[in-house]
């Protein structure tokens, strides 16, 4: 179904699609428990402001043909468990900046992506624990081929007053040209004690040790490299509710990389 | 008849000089334990066979089944037959073990392995060996305690039916119990493949069980001597030094080096042999 300005949600899993020459705004609230799985075909600039009233998980998949550019706003409130993940595969640029705000006490988020990328994608990732015994929770997880260029600011805010709370960011990256075109920038800003928060980061390419592992077995190079790859992209399948879904964006990642 | 001839293999690792001209047959379906001291070149000399790409062939060839191995990638070598239990097995996340194992299942045979076949070899070899039931599930070694990448080892080589398996120091980290379920599993390939082995071990109860025919010694980078069974349980049961003294060897650096006291606890009696 084509997404509009103001789509509407059902119960479960819900199936959008986007595909536009214009710019595109999306307003909603989301009053049910949730799935859903957004397809980015064709779009220039999206504006997303989501309440999130009940437990969701949003996946935004990014086959868009043309570059993309998002400034996207979620409040997650009234005990809910919030869950956004980002598959970026396509061949044209993604400029992101997400804010994620745990506005109620005892809400969740986890924000995730996974990206194979062979051209500039920039992520400005701000997760901000603004109540009392919330989680944030993000992971980045990226393939840079050649020409691939990867920026992420990953921010994990914990503001005053939002005590027993935890912020928590793990971004990997793993690459097949000059590492130096990766930047990971991760910050923790916490303005509150009793809290619990965390980083790791990792950018570099295959560990020759691993390869000579698995060349041993009999694994060509390539498909030692494939095999590794696949392991930082295909987790965030997981999150996708429909096994047919789940399925075609797994051929696709794994033909994709066969053909690098 | 898939055999392997090493002749005057000279080795190097970052301009040291590890082998120095060792010469070794193993015909198909022979036997073969090496022993020596720490740190003379008994995991090098199987690491080279295997093409582990962090040492320097100076010298030397390596031929199995008529095919020169110095000039084959290492993935050339397994698809050969070549298989090495390595001493310390890698772990990578994000990769499973049944996806690894399905992939180097499928790479010495035309046809894909179905995976209805897959899991039932799986399964089979996950029960011989007596791991754990999600082990397909699991990222390679990631987590796994010693004695399970050692039984991981074995559950490899017992999927891909190598026609020579070079075992290094296989047994190190594995209970009693286990050494028995690994060496049946040995043996059993031996009978049913004909398969050669090359094991590197310490351990007298492990070579009890698969009862290697010939004994090498490797000191120094050579093989000093060499023989049949008797040869090793002779070592077991004497140690090294009357090889030593038989070919007026000093002891190797490795055995040499000044101890160093890490713990508080004791210093005395850790120090007391080099003061």
């Amino acid at each position: 179904m084509l997404i509009n300005n103001n789509p509407i949600i059902k119960e479960g899993f819900n199936l959008f699609e986007i595909d536009t020459d214009n710019d595109l705004d999306l307003s909603f609230d989301i009053d049910l428990n949730c799935n859903l799985f957004i397809k980015i075909i064709k779009a220039k600039k999206i504006n997303v402001n989501c309440n999130v009233n009940k437990n969701a998980t949003i996946v935004f998949w990014n086959d868009s043909s043309i570059k993309i550019e998002t400034k996207e706003n979620y409040n997650v409130l009234n005990n809910t468990e919030f869950t956004l993940a980002y598959v970026e595969c396509n061949d044209y640029e993604t400029i992101r900046d997400l804010n994620v705000y745990l506005d109620d006490d005892h809400t969740s988020a986890l924000v995730s992506s996974a990206s194979l990328l062979n051209c500039l994608k920039q992520y400005r990732i701000n997760v901000v624990n603004k109540a009392k015994n919330t989680f944030a929770d993000m992971k980045n997880y990226a393939v840079v081929l050649d020409k691939g260029k990867l920026v992420i600011d990953a921010i994990g805010k914990i503001e005053k007053g939002s005590k027993k709370s935890s912020s928590h960011q793990t971004s990997r990256a793993l690459c097949f040209g000059d590492k130096q075109a990766t930047t990971i920038l991760p910050e923790l800003l916490i303005d509150e004690n009793d809290v619990q928060a965390s980083h790791a980061m990792s950018i570099g390419r295959v560990d020759d040790k691993h390869l000579y592992y698995m060349m041993s077995r009999g694994l060509s190079l390539k498909e030692c490299t494939n095999l590794i790859s696949l392991g930082y992209l295909l987790p965030i399948t997981e999150y996708i509710a429909d096994e047919t879904l789940r399925n075609t964006l797994r051929n696709q990642l794994e033909s994709k990389l066969s053909n690098v | 008849m898939k055999n392997l001839e090493i002749k005057n293999l000279h080795v190097s690792i970052e301009d040291k000089e590890i082998l120095k001209g060792v010469d070794l047959t193993i015909k198909q379906g022979e036997s073969h334990v090496l022993m020596g001291p720490n740190g003379n070149g008994k995991s090098t000399l199987l690491a080279a066979i295997m093409g582990d790409p962090s040492f320097t062939i100076d010298q030397g060839s390596i031929v199995y089944d008529g095919k020169n191995l110095l000039e084959m990638p290492v993935n050339e070598r397994s698809i050969a037959g070549i298989f090495l239990g390595m001493q310390y097995p890698q772990k990578i996340a994000g990769v499973t073990n049944s996806d690894f194992l399905r992939a180097a299942m499928n790479v010495r045979r035309e046809k894909p392995v179905s995976l209805f076949e897959f899991i039932k070899t799986m399964e089979k070899t996950i029960d011989d060996l007596q791991m754990s039931k999600d082990l397909a599930h699991r990222f390679l070694n990631e987590g796994f305690s010693g004695g399970e990448k050692k039984r991981n080892e074995i559950a490899q080589m017992q999927m891909l039916k190598p026609s020579l398996a070079l075992l290094d120091e296989i047994d190190s980290g594995l209970d009693v119990d286990a050494i028995k379920l690994v060496a049946d599993v040995i043996n059993r390939l031996k009978e049913e493949n004909n398969m050669s082995l090359l094991v590197v071990s310490h351990y007298e109860r492990f070579l009890e069980y698969i009862r290697p025919e010939f004994t090498h010694v490797l000191v120094d980078g050579r093989i000093v001597e060499s023989g049949g069974r008797d040869l090793y349980e002779k070592i077991d049961s004497e140690g090294y030094d009357w090889l030593y003294d038989k070919y007026n060897i000093q002891v190797s650096a490795a055995d040499n080096k000044a101890r160093v006291s890490i713990g508080q606890c004791a210093v005395k009696d850790t120090l007391k042999g080099s003061i």
